[in-house]
């Protein structure tokens, strides 16, 4: 386990990747008739862990979430892999783990004003 | 299925959805194609009926495996005015009954609403966990 970083570079490196994919999904919702359009999905969690899992610190700017185009999807007659199912799926996972984070982040604001407060 | 996905019940009720809107898909097919006499293989349509399987051993999603064409007998009815009729009048027509179909769509359309269901469900539990960080 490398030298943990600041866990609010962290929420903040995930909040950026959940930002990214919500566009991703409007993206592909968007072009659910396009001929010849394929979705695009973020990495972002491989990325993490594989940086979490190595030694040394972590620095989290160099994680950056990456579109890419998984091309897993079963293709439609018109060359378009979209399935609204799956992108109404992804769209609900992404709200709770964006909720998730906030709620952390906000927490983790509160304790620090408790903190300074404790003089008075 | 990964038994530590905290998302695994999405994934589940979406495949859900998936499947019973490709059933859809055959089941429009099949009222379409109601009285279609030239299936392009010298006979009339053949009813279409999908196979689901479970996406894996568990707990798992479930998938379309498979869309087969029912075997039953073609349905012969009288029409000796019709291009296609034999020497005796009848004329062989798909093995498409619309009641059984409209059945089916029924089905679909509530197994369809139910995973929805579902996921919303799931959706206000996460949120039930999420407000303890409040």
């Amino acid at each position: 386990m490398p030298e943990t970083s600041n866990i609010l570079d962290l929420l903040e490196a995930g909040i950026r990747a959940e930002n990214l994919r919500q566009k991703a999904i409007a993206s592909n919702i968007a072009n659910l008739e396009t001929p010849g359009y394929r979705r695009v999905d973020v990495k972002f969690e491989e990325l993490l862990d594989k940086a979490l899992g190595s030694a040394g610190k972590i620095d989290l700017s160099k994680i950056e979430p990456q579109l890419h185009q998984p091309k897993q999807t079963p293709v439609k007659s018109n060359g378009n892999d979209v399935n609204l199912e799956t992108e109404v799926g992804e769209m609900v996972k992404n709200t709770l783990r964006h909720k998730a984070y906030i709620r952390v982040l906000s927490k983790k604001y509160r304790q620090m004003e408790l903190a300074l407060n404790t003089k008075t | 299925m990964d038994g530590n996905n905290s998302f695994g019940p999405i994934d589940i009720a979406i495949s859900g959805m998936r499947a019973q809107k490709r059933h859809m898909d055959v089941i429009s097919s099949n009222v379409a194609n109601v009285r279609t006499t030239d299936a392009g293989t010298g006979e009339p349509y053949r009813r279409l009926e999908t196979l689901f399987k479970t996406q894996d051993d568990g707990v798992s999603g479930v998938s379309v495996d498979e869309i087969v064409k029912d075997m039953a007998d073609f349905q012969k009815i009288f029409d000796p005015g019709h291009t296609l009729a034999d020497e005796d009048g009848y004329v062989a027509m798909p093995n498409v009954n619309l009641p059984i179909e409209m059945m089916n769509l029924t089905i679909a359309t509530r197994a369809y609403q139910a995973n929805v269901a579902i996921l919303k469900r799931y959706q206000q539990m996460v949120e039930t966990t999420l407000e303890l960080l409040r």
